[in-house]
């Protein structure tokens, strides 16, 4: 389900993007814009992570975060996630995505934090539900 | 016995906010400088803290969206990152206080100083931050954090003038010899740390890790209804507690050891144990609340992986920003800055962060693609509307009074 007419600020821009589970994935950092010939706009995209933020939020402490952003990934020219439009099932108060988070690039800094510090303490495996 | 349970997580969450180490001393310094003279503003904060609470806790049971999720979503990332900012520091200076607090609790039964405490009470705390069950760890500090009642106990047993605390209450008394700006200064205190942002972060977060939805609104409102009203019972029982005992003579209070003094004179050694258990358990849980609070925020504001029913490998961004905010906190005890100072400092950052953290909740509370037929009625919003007036007022006050008054020192 999509609100008629889809508007970028209020209905996707910072909002929280959730897997089929309802896990989180990220907020809506930034978008991706299809611009027909005869001007008509598509959403394509929502694009993830710091390295959009960054961008987005400009300025001293944006570029900071984005550089940060690049440095965590591995690729020589690293882009933020980008989740197909097409994915997206529910736009309300979250995002909801068809596919499941395995299926979408872990975020770098997360896999350095887990492998790094995180999984090295004991009982970092089980849930306390 | 089960939905007599349920109401803790509304219990430690107005620990945090009204009987945490600062609030102690200060809800004691009060009673002591001005009798029950600043009585009124703990009821008015109780009751505005029940309002945002209340509209927080419905917000996340029924679209599942904590505060943070709001703040962001309706500020738009800046403004975010100026609350985010605010709200962060403001938690971890009390994080760091209330380190200190159960530090001081277990000073005050060994007699062993409290930064040797430090450590081993941080450890502690992240320990179960690490591996306890969210419902355990409400259940256990909420409870045990009850065991301050001993001060209502303590103030019926004192059986002190009650027609003179009356009548301070209510204004009718002769001025307690104070100048304006010094109860100013108590004044907002006492309101920003009733209204301290951390209780909405860590009510609605934990509203979303015990999955409410819209079938526990009964819950979230006995929470609200019942937690807060019963911090600031405790808070007033303090604050007369020390109008008995202190206000005569004019003793300065200024730490721990003297807020539980009136305790003890009443009731003895028994008491004594009893209040020294209460301030454990209440700074203990006010730690898990604000270390709790720290992680929250930080990882709704970039949308990561949050909460302790996923196992901490699957967030692990959050689960460090518990840890280094936790590691700060102790490193800042480990300067010797008395933890009491630290939490009247954190007042400064509340100023920005009170503001930008109630609106977005109240704007949400009326969005009806959020909150469908749940949304504001039209007491809530004449309530939220008048307390957002009271918050800025106070956060623009807070500053030059702690200035004029060297944080109420004169």
């Amino acid at each position: 389900m999509t609100p008629d007419p889809l508007r970028v600020d209020f209905h996707l821009l910072d909002r929280q993007v959730v897997d089929r589970h309802g896990r989180p994935v990220g907020k809506v950092d930034d978008i991706e814009l299809h611009i027909d010939l005869d001007g008509t706009a598509t959403v394509t995209a929502l694009l993830v992570g710091q390295i959009a933020l960054g961008l987005r939020i400009d300025g001293r402490f944006g570029t900071w975060l984005a550089s940060v952003g690049r440095r965590l990934h591995t690729d020589r020219d690293p882009v933020p996630l980008r989740v197909p439009f097409h994915h997206v099932t529910d736009v309300g108060s979250a995002i909801t995505l068809g596919i499941d988070l395995e299926l979408l690039d872990e975020p770098p800094l997360e896999r350095w934090l887990r492998d790094h510090v995180i999984a090295r303490i004991p009982g970092a495996r089980d849930a306390r539900q | 016995m089960k939905r007599a349970l349920a109401v803790t997580l509304g219990i430690l969450t107005a620990i945090g906010g009204f009987v945490d180490i600062g609030d102690l001393v200060a809800n004691s310094e009060t009673g002591a400088r001005f009798g029950m003279r600043l009585a009124w503003v703990v009821v008015v904060g109780v009751i505005g803290i029940c309002v945002y609470a209340e509209m927080s806790g419905r917000v996340a049971a029924v679209s599942g969206r904590p505060v943070f999720d709001l703040v962001r979503e309706r500020l738009g990332p800046k403004v975010a990152l100026a609350n985010l900012a605010g709200s962060y520091l403001v938690t971890l200076l009390t994080l760091a206080a209330e380190i200190g607090g159960v530090a001081l609790a277990i000073e005050l039964a060994t007699s062993v100083h409290y930064l040797l405490w430090v450590p081993i009470a941080a450890f502690v705390i992240w320990v179960v931050l690490w591996r306890m069950r969210f419902e355990t760890m409400e259940r256990v500090f909420g409870l045990a954090g009850l065991a301050l009642v001993v001060f209502v106990v303590a103030l019926i047993a004192l059986d002190p003038p009650w027609r003179e605390l009356g009548s301070q209450a209510l204004g009718q008394a002769s001025a307690s010899g104070e100048g304006w700006a010094s109860y100013g200064f108590f004044a907002v205190s006492l309101f920003a740390a009733a209204m301290t942002p951390y209780e909405v972060f860590f009510f609605s977060s934990g509203g979303v890790e015990e999955e409410w939805t819209r079938k526990d609104l009964i819950t979230e409102r006995t929470n609200v209804f019942i937690g807060f009203p019963l911090g600031g019972i405790l808070s007033l029982a303090i604050m007369a507690c020390a109008a008995t005992v202190f206000a005569p003579l004019g003793v300065q209070v200024d730490s721990i050891g003297q807020t539980t003094l009136p305790v003890a004179l009443a009731l003895g050694k028994l008491g004594l144990a009893v209040v020294i258990l209460g301030v454990f358990a209440a700074t203990f849980g006010a730690a898990l609340e604000t270390g709790l609070s720290a992680g929250y925020t930080i990882a709704q504001y970039f949308g990561w992986r949050w909460g302790k029913s996923v196992a901490p490998r699957s967030a692990a961004r959050f689960h460090t920003v518990v840890l280094v905010s936790l590691l700060l906190g102790v490193a800042l005890l480990l300067t010797t800055v008395d933890p009491v100072t630290v939490t009247e400092v954190s007042l400064v950052f509340s100023a920005v962060a009170l503001p930008l953290t109630y609106l977005p909740i109240l704007v949400v509370a009326n969005d009806r693609d959020y909150l469908g037929d749940q949304v504001n009625g039209r007491l809530a919003n004449i309530f939220g509307v008048g307390y957002l007036a009271v918050i800025l007022l106070a956060a623009v006050a807070a500053i030059p009074l702690m200035v004029i008054t060297g944080m109420g020192t004169s």
